[in-house]
């Protein structure tokens, strides 16, 4: 696990035309690590994983991905290079079936890491099975749990190193968040890092090795999250100055 | 039976309006693209075709084979040069940039061709009809019909079945989506305007044999491709191909109570259909 990190960023500035969002970032992710990054609306967390896919332009600071400089690929470039984002949203192609949603994904994926089985439709209605009964259905006929499988089989199919999800348990029942949830661990299996960004703190730090806090646009607490305490998430996520006691 | 006879010529003629209009309906379901210099384009690769045709001794037939590539070099350029800026959530900037390539469009063919009236000779093809129970119909018509059928079916199962036609489709319903599934939206839009205006290649070289074309008549080309798109329902390439039907059969009826209505009863149908049903009779909203 000590190998050389998968993502870095260091003081990376971000934002869109004049508003500034992001503030000296420093992040990494080492293969195969999960990370959970947490905060307020607004702090933030969507907008450092766009920044990370190339859907937001850097300003300032540095990112790299498997030891190159990302700072100005495209984003459509990074994907074929292993780097997925599960959109906020899911942001599937509306009129387009469940399959053929998986297909463009897996038209431009890139080579799937050294030494991994590459996913392909067959393993992906193994993952969940209920999309293979409803492969032929137009995405917006499906359940809201049933197309975040789709937003999350259509990042896999790119065939990605790092897997970004963006509150991939946004509108959905808890039964199936945690359906949802009990796949992590084996797309992890498979060789995938995964950045997870939630709403739920304790759902979060269970799910992941490590963990990121974010207020305002800057990381406030990064660490084990088996080590942080209840308090210093609370102080890193709300502030010191919003604090009533 | 001159009704049956008046609907079947409406269907002929309505044939050269669906060319027109799948290129146009592929642009705005794609890109949210008006593409105002839509007619003007026709009129350029045919009157282009017309001079190469004159000057070489060339058939329409191997015309065509130099306007299909020389439209789809053009729409290639047109989107990476100018549309690929602009395309957006507003339409507007697109719709003004087509503009002032429709007028400087306009006034380039006028300096060069002219204001003359200009066709292609298409020899025997011209005036060779055949005789179906009493009503005559015209080969070269009947062919104009039969290509704009199977320019909508190739793209149809182009746009269903191909990798590229996967890729167009998603970059229409969500272009950062697309992007992150590793689509390069700006080439999908580029091909998309490429076979739009390569299409238009084919179709000239039919519009310059049929009738005649000069410098000016753009415009009303637009006019008949975007009423097609809009009856048919914006986006649906099957819709702008029913809808330049129905504009055929609409006119040519008008033209048969009274030689003065036939463009004026297109129009009335356009403003039917868009009081009774604006998304389109084939859309599906």
């Amino acid at each position: 696990m000590s190998a050389s990190p998968l993502l870095t960023a260091r003081a990376l500035c971000a934002g869109y035309g004049d508003f500034q969002a992001l503030f000296s970032i420093d992040f990494d992710i080492q293969p195969g690590e999960v990370v959970a990054l947490i905060g307020a609306n607004g702090a933030g967390k969507s907008t450092l994983l766009k920044t990370f896919v190339g859907l937001v332009p850097i300003r300032d600071g540095s990112l790299t991905f498997c030891g190159l400089d990302v700072s100005k690929t495209p984003a459509h470039a990074l994907v074929s290079r292993g780097l997925a984002l599960v959109p906020e949203g899911r942001r599937l192609f509306r009129g387009m079936t469940a399959e053929d949603n998986l297909r463009v994904a897996a038209d431009h994926a890139g080579q799937p890491a050294a030494g991994t089985r590459p996913w392909t439709l067959e393993r992906l209605y193994d993952l969940f099975p209920i999309l293979a009964e409803r492969r032929a259905q137009a995405v917006e006929d499906l359940s809201g749990g049933q197309q975040q499988m789709v937003a999350i089989g259509r990042a896999l199919m790119t065939q990605p190193k790092l897997l970004l999800c963006d509150e991939i348990s946004l509108g959905l029942s808890p039964k199936v968040i945690a359906e949802i949830y009990d796949m992590l661990p084996v797309i992890r299996q498979a060789g995938t890092a995964i950045v997870l960004v939630e709403q739920d703190v304790s759902l979060a730090s269970r799910s992941s090795d490590r963990v990121y806090c974010m207020l305002e646009g800057r990381i406030t607490l990064s660490g084990r999250s088996s080590e942080v305490t209840r308090d210093e998430i609370t102080q890193a996520y709300f502030g010191v100055k919003h604090d009533l006691g | 039976m001159t009704w049956v006879d008046a609907v079947i010529q409406g269907l002929l003629l309505g044939g050269l309006y669906a060319q027109y209009a799948i290129g146009l309906s592929l642009m705005f379901g794609v890109m949210r693209i008006v593409n105002i210099a839509h007619g003007d384009l026709v009129i350029l690769l045919a009157l282009i075709g017309i001079s190469v045709s004159a000057a070489f001794g060339l058939g329409p037939g191997f015309i065509m084979l130099l306007m299909i590539p020389l439209g789809a070099l053009i729409g290639w350029g047109l989107q990476r040069g100018i549309l690929n800026h602009l395309v957006g959530n507003d339409p507007l900037p697109s719709l003004i940039a087509t503009f002032g390539l429709s007028l400087a469009l306009q006034n380039l063919m006028l300096t060069i061709w002219q204001a003359d009236t200009r066709s292609l000779d298409a020899g025997a093809l011209a005036i060779q009809s055949i005789d179906l129970g009493g009503i005559h119909v015209g080969v070269l018509p009947l062919g104009i019909v039969a290509v704009a059928a199977l320019l909508t079916w190739g793209l149809h199962v182009v746009l269903k079945t191909t990798r590229f036609g996967r890729a167009l489709r998603a970059s229409a319903a969500d272009k950062d989506a697309a992007t992150l599934s590793g689509i390069d939206t700006k080439i999908v839009y580029a091909k998309a305007t490429a076979i739009a205006v390569a299409i238009l290649g084919i179709a000239a070289v039919f519009q310059a044999a049929r009738t005649t074309v000069s410098p000016a008549d753009g415009g009303a080309q637009l006019i008949y491709a975007f009423e097609a798109v809009i009856i048919g329902g914006m986006g649906s390439i099957w819709g702008a191909f029913a809808g330049g039907l129905i504009l055929g059969v609409a006119q040519v009826v008008g033209s048969r109570i009274d030689p003065g209505w036939g463009i004026l009863a297109g129009h009335l149908v356009f403003l039917l259909v868009l009081a009774w049903r604006p998304q389109g009779i084939m859309s599906r909203r």
